[in-house]
């Protein structure tokens, strides 16, 4: 006859694999005799429970932990739940959530984010200093750099094309809005060469967006701002 | 009290040890108690740009394996009795040698030393870890080139990653020619992106050259580089020292040289 309670040890503690059919006082007396055989075993363990094989109401669940701990040494620090169905609504709702939060608010950066460093947020990030080349900024929402953006931005991460990079002074090695990526034209002046030309290259402040697949960088003006 | 300097990098070439034994023997040409370290295991070459590599007996990786004691490693130079060399050794490699090991061989020589100076190897693997180990402060040296540049930035990154409190620039090979047509940057384009104080502008001098193969640091000496790292000095010690303007003057004589050497 198979046994009517089987202790199998997970990550992140026990689950307790009951027999569906047996009457709940005889279970509870097979679960406390168990564990009390496994005494030794599990002395002082602190871990998390979970039940298996057999639907219990709230209730049972707490008489269950209650025989455990205080007829062992073991503590019980919570219940996990195996419910499928209800885990993924769970994870449903917090990735909604997530996507909610990369829309409307963001973190601030302090600091200038230098060669080699990457930044990886989930929400959109304000970063209050330069992206030097070799730097790597990711967000699942947009990117704002109040100073220098030479590095790389990766924006939208989970595939938010309506995401934007915006910088003081927009001059990056790669962006990356969603899936589709743009790169820094290859023919630069050499650097140094700027100061020769009399007529001085302001630097203004501009926004990446893509519109109709492609990645447009636009000086930032109220008409744009309000359409983003 | 001692300062722990460290001398560093991240691309090769660019002039950590001719700076460490520049700046080395200056301040000790200024008084102080001196020692330069080598820490860059398995190629070596603060010993031949001292003038030093046929004193060599013990070195670094003998005196932290225990070998010899420190006093045995250590090399005095030949024209300044203030200023001691420590070695690194040519036939081991950087895993000879542990970050906390360092920091045990500098705790030593603070006691007998106002400055330590590390050079440190070109990277970002043990090498550097061990030559910053323990190190209070760093002068990054750079190039006015972009892999130069992009380099310095990782490794002020990596500095400040392990706390090391003081980072200072120092550009070296400046062509003030160069710069002028447009095809070298200024130093204002590489603080620009660097963002660390300035501590010295080192033009590109043939005289380094000379002086490395011949063995002797050229600071003091009446050349525009050699100003140009005593300069260093005194701003180490703590003086404000105006930069030297690294313009090459022409005379009037040699101007009209140049017409005549064109016709």
């Amino acid at each position: 006859m198979p046994r009517p309670v089987i202790l199998k040890s997970n990550k992140y503690g026990i689950n307790l694999i009951m027999d569906r059919d047996m009457d709940f006082e005889e279970l509870l007396a097979c679960i406390k005799e168990r564990f009390q055989e496994s005494e030794n075993f599990f002395r002082n363990a602190k871990m998390a429970i979970s039940f298996e094989g057999r639907r219990l109401t709230q209730e049972e669940e707490f008489r269950i932990v209650d025989t455990i701990t205080s007829n062992t040494s073991v503590n019980i620090i919570c219940i996990l739940d195996n419910d499928v169905l209800r885990e993924e609504l769970v994870r449903q709702k917090i990735e909604q959530f997530e996507e909610e939060q990369a829309g409307k608010t963001g973190e601030f950066y302090r600091g200038t984010l230098r060669s080699g460093q990457v930044l990886d947020c989930e929400s959109s990030v304000i970063v209050l200093g330069d992206v030097n080349p070799g730097a790597k900024i990711i967000s699942k929402g947009s990117i704002v750099v109040l100073g220098a953006l030479k590095g790389t931005a990766y924006a939208g991460a989970n595939g938010n094309e309506l995401a934007f990079v915006a910088a003081l002074e927009m001059d990056p090695i790669q962006i990356k809005i969603g899936e589709i990526i743009a790169r820094s034209s290859d023919n630069k002046p050499a650097a140094g060469k700027r100061r020769l030309r009399k007529a001085k290259v302001t630097i203004e402040p501009q926004v990446a967006i893509v519109k109709e697949g492609n990645i447009y960088i636009e000086p930032i003006t109220k008409g744009l701002l309000n359409n983003i | 009290m001692s300062e722990v300097i460290v001398i560093t990098s991240g691309k090769g070439g660019v002039g950590k040890t001719t700076t460490t034994a520049n700046v080395g023997t200056g301040l000790a040409q200024e008084g102080k108690k001196v020692v330069l370290i080598d820490t860059d295991i398995g190629l070596r070459n603060l010993d031949v740009v001292m003038g030093l590599e046929n004193r060599i007996v013990y070195n670094l990786v003998d005196v932290v394996e225990g070998n010899c004691r420190m006093k045995q490693a250590l090399i005095k130079d030949k024209r300044y009795p203030n200023l001691s060399l420590l070695p690194s050794a040519q036939t081991r490699d950087k895993s000879a040698v542990s970050p906390e090991q360092m920091v045990k061989l500098i705790d030593e020589l603070k006691e007998e030393f106002d400055y330590i100076l590390l050079d440190c190897p070109a990277g970002i693997e043990q090498g550097f870890k061990n030559a910053i180990a323990g190190a209070d402060r760093a002068l990054v040296v750079t190039t006015p080139e972009v892999s130069a540049i992009r380099d310095a930035d990782r490794i002020i990154g990596l500095l400040g990653a392990n706390e090391v409190k003081r980072t200072e620039l120092i550009v070296n090979r400046l062509r003030m020619d160069m710069v002028k047509r447009g095809d070298m940057m200024n130093i204002n384009d590489v603080t620009d992106i660097l963002a660390i104080d300035l501590i010295g502008a080192i033009p590109d001098d043939e005289q380094i050259v000379i002086s490395t193969n011949q063995g002797e640091p050229l600071v003091g000496s009446d050349c525009l580089a050699g100003k140009a790292f005593a300069n260093i000095c005194h701003r180490i010690l703590g003086e404000e020292v105006p930069f030297l303007d690294l313009e090459i003057k022409s005379s009037v004589w040699g101007k009209l040289k140049e017409i005549f050497k064109k016709n």
